[in-house]
């Protein structure tokens, strides 16, 4: 599903040089459940960017569902990454002035689903993740563990082929940590595929691989048995 | 989608509870003088365009030439009518004469003296279209002893009675009958009348009047025919004119040729002397300015607060395009919500206007049509909403839509950092149109300060002007002044047929000086006491006199300036010389003094050259009062006035006023200007105020952390003022230049005016700064005594 060689990403300001990405490649497939880590600094996030489209690698290859994506202009990137990859972020990233419901809604208005459509996907998915009866409070009103459930039922309504997760139970305590993880596991178990960052060793466990990460390159993957 | 967009703009707004209201209270003032402006400026444009014929009706004008000057002249006299119709019937296909009259009416026992009477030609209400309620539009005038009511007029004489075929008595010994009943005369209409009669009443009084061609007293309105061609038919008027005044234009030496002009441009002309409802084309475009400045000023308010919270939203701009918006759907979702502020803004102006809609009219002075029932009016405010909503929207649309979703998600747009120069920007040019407002209103008020303290050459207090306008007392005029004389409260009377201020005719004059040379001056046909009554001062000769038996018929006082126009270096050399008014004396008559030039015209215009002349031609008694008892005076002289011309009501006014109404123009101006200035500097101020608390949230921490290292308020209220105060100041700086150009601009409509001072300049800087200063300062002081443990414990 995803395939990256010799990916390169440097950050530039007017004195320094950072390398985030150093001649990458990775290779991840459908289906599979991967853990990044590595210390802060050794290029996680910006890898993650990148795999999500949010961010353009300076050189080497991205190669997605079959289609070459490194050159991909602003609009062709936010059209592929609509329609196949959901998030979730440490810090939830809910829209503080939407209710449960809106934010869960607000991809599918985005890739244009009709009204009534909407509501059903989202009461489905909202009962999945057992927050229903929260449909209509605000963010500020929920704990964290609830906030980050809203976060991966708004990632998966669009039923995306990949997750992009970084640090997820990074803000949660571990009885809430372990739902979500949960959470994740069952939707990879029903095909998507997951790549997850993590500090976690307890978490990475939940992966089906490891990729360990250093200044921007790979030093280790181990197989999870 | 949209509903999506909608509820989120509405919670947005509620959140931000501040910023929203500054911005819909901006907004709402700002387009609510767009739209009282705009009412008035279409009120403006669409004079007389209500005529069906309209495009074919056209006035007759003479244009005579007067030092290089052409001065277009509306009076022509009731000869010419007949003679156009009968000389081009293939390009006129109707003439209609209307002359302005003012004459007593009565019914039963109640008189009114009527100023606002037209008489015309029967077929007015065919030519024009002033509908008729009652009676035929054909026939109403046919016979000479008819007369057509509006309905406002007809109400006045018989309430709910049916008027039709009822007898009114006009100036006492004729009976007119009401053949029909006009609706009122719409306000955008430059002819306004409350009853129409037919010209034809006048011809058994005055038979020569009609036939006789130079004595210009009315207007005449040519109808063309569809198809005919406006410029061909003036260019045939040379022809014409040679026809039936080349004659006397030979004797005379003056010369006029003839223009017809388009019945909307009729409104605008505003220099042709004619006693007609006038616009003022300048003022209409001052006003148009003013409107589209503070709409500006408002909307700049709105990108600026916009932008400065860019930084609020910047990580829902993120999430948005994590979760596949793009820009296009961004961009949509801004530009709505500014929208959505504009449509709330007009509908709060729309209120706001009705609430204002009685003080504007006191204002402008007379009363707009109703808006509710005016199409474009709804057109103007979805223009405006669209505009309003597109040019503060787009660019706080393009700004914010632009983020990189990755710095903005992770908190790495520095607050308030970007734009900040576009920010200030906008500021420095919202300051420099107020500081420009107010210097505007600087120089005008004292411009017209000026102007009313002006030493005039005479003395305007305590002089009653009481004017001739019916025939009793234009008859016993004499008899009205030696009555007057007897009062103790009189101390002198002079009649008169101009007050300084008012009409003065221009007449050809030839003078021993160069007798072959024609010279066109200025006249005043007075009695011998005009000197005495006005305290004009002799500078050479003498005052006219009763004790030279031939002063009435033989003498003439002339102005310094005729002096010199005549050739004469000095006002001595004139004493003795002979001159003579071409068209109104058949002898010549001798200079016996001049008199020190007086400004007989507004200051606007330079002293002209000014021949006063005995004569029987006065319109008007000036009478010099004593100060002192000015009621009982007052009382006394209507006393008199009701034995001269009983029938009549007493009616007067005093020359200091009449001299004021002449700047009524730029007193308006200067007015609506003020008002203006204060909403400006009002609005641009809101959008400082907003920009200040959210520079004051946003910097707390620093604050902070400035006061717990030793800094003291002071200072940090300096910090915090001096960077919103510099594009304040900068932007006054770029107005005062501005400002003394478009205000010497202004300046040169006076002939004389004032200097310009530094200090005109550095009063409207020093307002400006001192409301900005407040306005700033307030927040940054509020942020400077807080608490810093508390500041800090937040982040």
């Amino acid at each position: 599903m995803i395939k990256i060689t010799n990916l390169e990403k440097i950050y530039r300001t007017e004195e320094v040089e950072t390398v985030a990405l150093n001649k990458l490649s990775i290779e991840v497939k459908g289906g599979e459940f991967v853990a990044v880590m590595g210390p802060s600094g050794c290029g996680k996030s910006t890898l993650l960017n990148i795999l999500g489209l949010l961010d353009d690698p300076d050189a080497g290859s991205f190669v997605f569902n079959g289609i070459e994506v490194a050159k991909f202009n602003e609009r062709k990137r936010a059209d592929l990454r609509k329609h196949n990859i959901g998030f979730v972020f440490q810090s939830f990233n809910l829209i503080d002035e939407l209710t449960v419901f809106e934010n869960v809604e607000l991809p599918l208005i985005y890739t244009g689903v009709k009204s009534a459509d909407r509501k059903k996907r989202v009461e489905e998915v909202l009962d999945k993740v057992q927050i229903m009866h929260r449909r209509n409070h605000y963010p500020q009103q929920l704990s964290g563990g609830q906030q980050q459930r809203v976060a991966v039922a708004r990632a998966v309504v669009n039923s995306p082929k990949l997750i992009l997760a970084d640090e997820p139970t990074g803000n949660l305590d571990s009885s809430n940590g372990n739902e979500v993880m949960q959470m994740l596991t069952d939707l990879n178990e029903q095909g998507t595929t997951i790549v997850m960052v993590t500090h976690s060793e307890h978490d990475a466990r939940y992966s089906h691989r490891i990729i360990r990460m250093l200044d921007g390159q790979t030093v280790l993957e181990n197989i999870m048995v | 989608m949209i509903k999506n967009y909608l509820s989120f703009a509405i919670k947005n707004f509620r959140k931000q509870k501040l910023f929203s209201l500054i911005n819909i209270l901006g907004l709402t003032i700002g387009i609510t003088c767009c739209l009282m402006l705009f009412l008035f400026i279409q009120n403006e444009f669409s004079y007389d365009n209500f005529h069906k014929n309209g495009k074919n009706i056209y006035r007759v004008m003479r244009v005579g030439e007067m030092n290089g000057e052409k001065h277009e002249i509306p009076y022509v006299s009731a000869a010419y009518a007949p003679a156009l119709l009968s000389d081009f019937p293939d390009v006129i296909q109707k003439v209609v004469r209307v002359v302005r009259d003012n004459d007593l009416i009565s019914y039963n026992n109640t008189s009114y003296n009527e100023k606002n009477v037209v008489l015309a030609d029967d077929n007015f209400f065919s030519v024009f279209s002033f509908p008729l309620i009652k009676g035929n539009p054909t026939t109403a005038l046919k016979d000479p002893n008819s007369i057509v009511l509006t309905e406002t007029t007809a109400k006045k004489y018989f309430g709910n009675d049916d008027p039709m075929g009822k007898i009114l008595q006009f100036n006492k010994d004729q009976q007119l009958k009401i053949t029909g009943i006009s609706k009122d005369v719409p306000v955008n209409s430059h002819l306004q009348f409350d009853m129409v009669v037919p010209l034809e009443i006048l011809r058994p009084m005055l038979p020569d009047w009609f036939t006789n061609f130079p004595n210009n007293t009315l207007f005449t309105y040519v109808q063309l025919k569809p198809d005919a061609n406006p410029g061909q038919l003036e260019k045939r008027f040379p022809v014409f004119m040679d026809k039936y005044l080349g004659k006397y234009y030979a004797k005379t030496g003056a010369k006029m040729s003839l223009i017809i002009k388009p019945l909307n441009k009729i409104y605008f002309a505003s220099d042709n002397f004619d006693n007609v409802k006038h616009g003022n084309r300048k003022m209409v475009y001052i006003f148009m300015s003013i409107a589209i400045l503070i709409l500006l000023i408002a909307c700049i308010n709105f990108i600026n607060l916009a932008t400065a919270r860019a930084t609020d939203r910047s990580k829902e701009v993120g999430l948005r395009k994590v979760l596949g918006a793009v820009k296009k759907q961004l961009l949509s979702q801004f530009i709505l919500e500014s929208v959505l502020f504009a449509t709330l803004a007009c509908i709060l102006s729309v209120l706001l206007l009705q609430l204002l809609m009685p003080a504007y009219t006191g204002l402008l002075g007379y009363k707009l049509p109703a808006f509710w029932s005016n199409p474009w009016f709804y057109i103007f405010i979805l223009g405006v909403i669209v505009i309003v909503g597109l040019l503060a929207g787009s660019y706080p649309a393009i700004f914010l839509s632009s983020f990189s979703p990755i710095e903005s998600l992770k908190g790495k747009l520095k607050a308030g950092s970007n734009g900040a120069f576009f920010r200030k920007t906008l500021v420095v040019f919202q300051f420099s149109i107020s500081v420009l407002l107010i210097i505007s209103v600087v120089v005008m008020m004292n411009q017209m300060r000026y102007v009313k303290n002006f030493d005039l050459g005479f003395n305007k207090e305590q002089s009653m002007i009481v004017r001739f306008d019916n025939f009793d007392i234009s008859r016993k005029k004499k008899q009205f002044k030696n009555e007057l004389l007897t009062l103790p409260s009189v101390q002198n009377v002079s009649l008169m047929s101009g007050e300084p201020g008012g009409f003065h005719d221009r007449y050809s004059f030839e003078a021993e000086s160069n007798p072959a040379e024609k010279y066109l001056l200025n006249t005043e046909f007075s009695d011998l006491d005009i000197v005495k009554t006005l305290g004009l001062k002799i500078i050479a000769g003498r005052d006219f006199s009763e004790n030279f038996g031939t002063d009435t018929t033989q003498a003439v006082l002339i102005n310094r300036t005729t002096a010199a126009t005549l050739g004469y270096n000095t006002p001595e050399q004139a004493i003795g010389k002979w001159i003579r008014n071409i068209t109104g004396d058949s002898l010549r008559r001798t200079i016996v003094g001049v008199v020190e030039d007086y400004h007989y015209t507004s200051l606007q215009t330079a002293i002209g050259p000014l021949v006063i002349s005995p004569g029987k031609d006065n319109r008007l008694a000036l009478i010099k009062l004593n100060p002192s008892k000015l009621k009982s005076t007052i009382s006394d002289i209507k006393k008199v006035y009701a034995v001269v011309a009983p029938d009549y009501p007493f009616e007067y006014s005093f020359l200091d006023d009449r001299f004021d109404q002449l700047y009524r123009t730029e007193s308006k101006q200067e007015s609506v200007l003020s008002i203006f200035s204060v909403i400006a500097i009002f609005i641009a101020c809101l959008g400082l105020f907003g920009l200040s608390s959210y520079t004051a949230i946003k910097r707390t921490k620093e604050v902070g952390v400035r006061k717990v290292l030793g800094s003291s308020v002071e200072n940090i209220v300096l910090l915090l003022s001096k960077d919103l105060l510099k594009p304040v100041l900068l932007g006054a700086c770029i107005a005062a230049p501005v400002g003394f150009y478009f205000m010497n601009k202004w300046l040169q409509g006076f002939a004389y005016r004032i200097e310009f001072r530094w200090w005109m300049f550095a009063l409207a800087i020093f307002i400006a700064l001192l409301i900005a200063l407040l306005t700033v300062g307030v927040q940054a002081i509020k942020a400077a005594m807080a608490n810093p443990v508390k500041s800090l414990r937040t982040e």
